[in-house]
């Protein structure tokens, strides 16, 4: 029952039952801890990474489905080490408080602006509804990535 | 000697931790992981209340992959705040649906959960008692029959039956001051609900068994007490545990006591194995020491003029099957509830009450919270009854300098005064954003709150080193608030001529540093900071000491900035910091400093307080927060169209950060008054399970809130700071319930106030909160004996 799976570039194969979620196999085979497993059922965006390029909540994808599928997760978005431009402005506003919930939100902005580089401040809050932050309230976060659309 | 310039101390210095954050790479407990770790699971009572018959755990034994089975006979010790009351697993009776019985662990968490599912137990059903209203009833069933048997912790309250704690306050004669014929007397009633923290990271806890004693790794606020509470629990010697803590994802007050660590630590000795113990979203949901629901009734005696000559209330806190933090809190009342106003006299009941619901706990600005929201909509009851505008009215009653506190504390310093100003002016800068209500009804208020910080004692060490560079040692954890990757450097840095980036933070520890009560309380920069202020205090007398003989010039001439021992006023002169301690490290060894700190005492006034963990407050903390809402007449959903704070913060060393802070405050805060429910089922069991039918705020349901840091006000903490990170909630629910009743001129009695709640008050459907259990006549409500009236003689 062996899957292959592309991640972060790399050829990775799981043994694990089909129906594991995808996120266990990325934190516990792969100690991709990023990914955060904070409600495993779909609602706090935590987990979310990319599949085939478009992001989802890998708490919910079975490994089985992901034969021959590419993953990316938030370890893959400093290329070489170097922080994303999301990533910089972030840090450079000071946003991060305890940071649980910044690996799913990155994931999200990251998919979002590639479609909409320059998006407004409602259209950046209502992409953020599908990821929980308990810390920041959020508008911090929004300054932030506006201030990263406004110099796209 | 030179004392550096606190001018300089204020920065938006970056956060050093949040790289790694944002790169995914920080390693929280959860991300933890050991060699042979093994993985538990708890057995949980799925009745609210029983008589536990027999466990038996023969079967679960030999499921495949379970190594330990822990029960109530590997945990002889009871623990709590006040009171003893709590065992760490249930031995004999049931007390609340969730209940831990017995927790296994096997080599994957799987096996661990069957083999919990394997484990037999048979019960003998008991009626629980789910509400205050049935715990206060003459014939209730007791929670605790054996309440009198328990070890006291802490001397003072009046105990009873199924009142855990009762802490009261008399000061003066109500009764004079309601019988005065010159009063118009107004009361209120009021209920909330509990609040779940929801941090992201739950509970969390990897221990192991090593050289005779335990190693907690843990996912909490405060490593000191996991450490003397999981001893007590075992029956151990404190110093054979040791408690260490990762970055913490999230706790606002949730790990602020000891929870799961004592089951990983025992079935770490059985097993002989790292153990890890992770709590599911759904045990989070259950079982969160949640900020309590409570019932408020409260009275007062108002002249014409607004002047309050007497004020009584009765506040009843669920602290569910066990005292915990809320035996505490009922100290708290005499400052929130009762805070904020100049009062003539004063009885209060400030009352923690069993039922056999899962336990409650801290939750930022505990207790306070609710209480300000009660005393809120009294005080606009009050004005509507006495004709009276409300921000007049607050500006007349406001405590400023000199005046007295609930329990005879005198305040100092006009700061709620000067406040309320500067929210005028914060108003007048912005416009109202009325017009967005539309159709919709408009709705305003502007409150005003107290709350304190919570001192108590903190270390701290630092090692000078031969580079130039410090290492802090204190007991100080991240949760998130920035205050040990910012507040700490900052004020070593300020204190020693370095900068924070010099500054090394030894991330918590129990053997590496001494006592500390733990991140909460708003009281990390305050008792932290001064401890690493007197530690760098120490350090920094040493390097003057040095350089002054290296370079013959008397130590008050000497200063230290940019890394270097100058000359005052001559800049680039003297010594590199760096050589002084090399120079140090041979000749009298190397340079290290120490310093401690706890509360320095705040009187009150004899004899009027009772039960009280503290009489007064050692700093108190104010704010001011504005609210604009628009509710919809048809489904009653509460829309907030702008918010605005003004936050007492001492010295706001980080405005960046405190930004940060209270724009997340605030926002849990919105959820708390709005739309966070949780309620209880006819079992026992809390009926919000998960994220999708508890719902926190998301990106849509907040506003950017506007903020102005009120600097200046009397302070003991170092630099004149204040904490800031716990205050921004305390107002919100007081400011929207008042804004809701203003937009609706309905009586606002209870939150959260959902739409369906809304849309009965609207509709006139919404039952008044009456609160029966309550008497009218306050000495009937207290175990506290009502004094002898005296016989005159003729």
């Amino acid at each position: 029952m062996a899957t292959n799976i592309l991640i972060n570039g790399e050829a990775h194969v799981s043994t694990r039952e089909p129906m594991t979620p995808l996120l266990d196999v990325l934190r516990e085979e792969l100690f991709l801890t990023g990914a955060k497993s904070v409600c495993r059922e779909g609602i706090c965006g935590a987990c979310i990474v990319h599949l085939d390029g478009q992001p989802v909540v890998s708490c919910l994808v079975p490994v089985g489905t992901l034969e021959g599928r590419e993953v990316r997760t938030v370890e893959s978005l400093a290329a070489e080490g170097e922080p994303s431009p999301l990533q910089q402005v972030m840090e450079e506003h000071d946003v991060v408080q305890c940071g649980m919930c910044f690996p799913g939100i990155l994931m999200t902005l990251t998919s979002f602006f590639r479609e909409r580089p320059d998006a407004g401040r409602d259209e950046v809050k209502a992409a953020l509804v599908g990821n929980i932050c308990r810390c920041t309230g959020y508008e911090r976060i929004v300054d932030a990535a506006i201030a990263l659309a406004k110099r796209s | 000697m030179a004392i550096a310039d606190p001018a300089n101390v204020t920065m938006d210095l970056p956060r050093r931790d949040a790289r790694d954050k944002l790169l995914g790479r920080t390693r929280y407990t959860v991300d933890q992981s050991l060699p042979r770790m093994l993985h538990a699971a708890v057995l949980r009572s799925e009745v609210a209340s029983a008589r536990i018959v027999r466990i038996d755990t023969s079967r679960a034994t030999k499921m495949p992959g379970v190594r330990a089975i822990a029960l109530a006979e590997d945990a002889p010790g009871m623990h709590g705040i006040g009171i003893a009351d709590h065992p760490l697993f249930a031995y004999d009776v049931i007390r609340f649906h969730g209940e831990q019985i017995a927790a296994v662990a096997a080599d994957t968490y799987e096996q661990a959960q069957a083999a919990v599912r394997a484990i037999e137990v048979e019960l003998e059903p008991l009626d629980p008692v789910l509400t205050m209203a049935e715990a206060l009833a003459p014939d209730a069933r007791l929670v605790h029959p054996d309440w009198k048997s328990y070890e006291i912790l802490f001397e003072g309250g009046a105990r009873g039956g199924n009142v855990a704690w009762e802490a009261t306050v008399v000061r003066g004669d109500t009764e004079k001051a309601f019988a005065r014929e010159d009063v118009i007397v107004v009361e209120s009633c009021f209920r909330v609900g509990r609040q779940n923290h929801v941090s992201l990271e739950p509970r969390a806890a990897v221990a192991s068994y090593e050289d005779g004693r335990y190693h907690i790794e843990t996912s909490t606020q405060a490593p000191w007490t996991v450490r003397n509470q999981t001893a007590k629990l075992l029956g151990v010697p404190p110093s054979q545990v040791r408690v260490t803590v990762p970055p913490v994802g999230g706790g606002f007050g949730q790990k602020f006591d000891c929870t799961l660590e004592p089951y990983a630590a025992i079935l770490a000795r059985k097993s002989g194995r790292p153990v890890r113990l992770v709590y599911s979203r759904q045990e989070e949901m259950l079982t969160c020491l949640c900020r309590e629901n409570a019932e408020i009734k409260i009275r007062s005696a108002v002249t014409r003029d607004g002047e309050i000559v007497g004020r009584e209330a009765v506040v009843l806190m669920d602290c569910g099957a066990y005292g915990g933090e809320q035996i505490f809190l009922t100290t708290m009342t005499a400052h929130t509830l009762m805070g904020n106003y100049r009062l003539g006299s004063v009885k209060l009941a400030s009352r923690a009450i069993y039922t056999n619901t899962a336990p409650n706990g801290a939750f930022r600005a505990c207790n306070g919270v609710y209480n300000t929201f009660a005393l809120k909509r009294h005080t606009d009851e009050i004005c509507e009854a006495v004709g009276m505008d409300p921000l007049e009215f607050r500006r007349r009653n406001v405590l400023g300098d000199g005046d007295l506190g609930a329990t005879g504390q005198v305040f100092e310093g006009e700061v709620l005064g000067p406040m309320l100003d500067r929210m005028a002016s914060l108003r007048d800068k912005s416009p109202s954003l009325e017009h967005r209500a539309g159709n919709r009804l408009y709705g305003r208020a502007t409150v005003v709150g107290t709350w304190f910080i919570f001192v108590g004692p903190s270390t701290a060490t630092i090692n000078l080193n031969a580079d130039g560079t410090a290492t802090l040692v204190t007991a100080g954890v991240e949760i998130g608030q920035g205050t040990m990757v910012q507040a700490m450097p900052q004020i070593v840095a300020h204190e020693l001529g370095l900068h924070p980036d010099d500054v090394i933070v030894r991330t918590a520890d129990t053997d590496a540093a001494g006592l500390d009560l733990g991140v909460g309380g708003g009281r990390t920069t305050v008792s932290v900071g001064a401890a690493s202020r007197a530690a760098a205090e120490e350090v920094r007398n040493k390097i003057l000491k040095a350089a002054s003989e290296l370079l013959q010039v008397a130590p008050e001439k000497l200063v230290l900035r940019n890394r270097r021992v100058e000359i005052a006023g001559v800049e680039g002169s003297g010594m590199t910091i760096a050589s002084v301690v090399q120079h140090a490290q041979r000749a009298t060894g190397p340079v290290v400093g120490s310093g401690s700190f706890t509360n320095p005492g705040v009187a009150s006034m004899p004899g009027c307080a009772a039960g009280h963990f503290i009489d007064a407050l050692e700093i108190p903390v104010f704010s001011v927060h504005d609210c604009e809402v628009a509710v919809d007449p048809d489904t009653g959903h509460v829309e907030v169209l702008s918010y605005k704070v003004v936050q007492d913060v001492g010295r706001a060393l980080n405005p960046r950060a405190i930004y940060g802070q209270i724009q997340g405050g605030v926002t849990q805060g919105l959820g708390y008054a709005l739309h966070e429910e949780l309620t209880i089922g006819e079992n026992g069991c809390i009926r919000q399970s998960s994220l999708e039918t508890y719902r926190v705020p998301l990106a849509l349901d907040t506003v950017p809130v506007q903020i102005d840091l009120y600097e200046g006000a009397p302070s003991i903490g170092p630099l004149g700071t204040k904490g800031a990170g716990e205050v921004p909630i305390l107002n919100v629910a007081a400011a929207v319930a008042c804004a809701v009743a203003n937009a609706t001129g309905r009586r606002v009695q209870q939150t959260p106030l959902t739409p369906p709640r809304v849309l009965g008050l609207l509709l006139g459907r919404e039952p008044a909160i009456e609160l029966p259990h309550i008497a009218d006549d306050w000495w009937e409500n207290v175990l506290m004996k009502r004094p002898s009236i005296p016989v005159r003689r003729s």
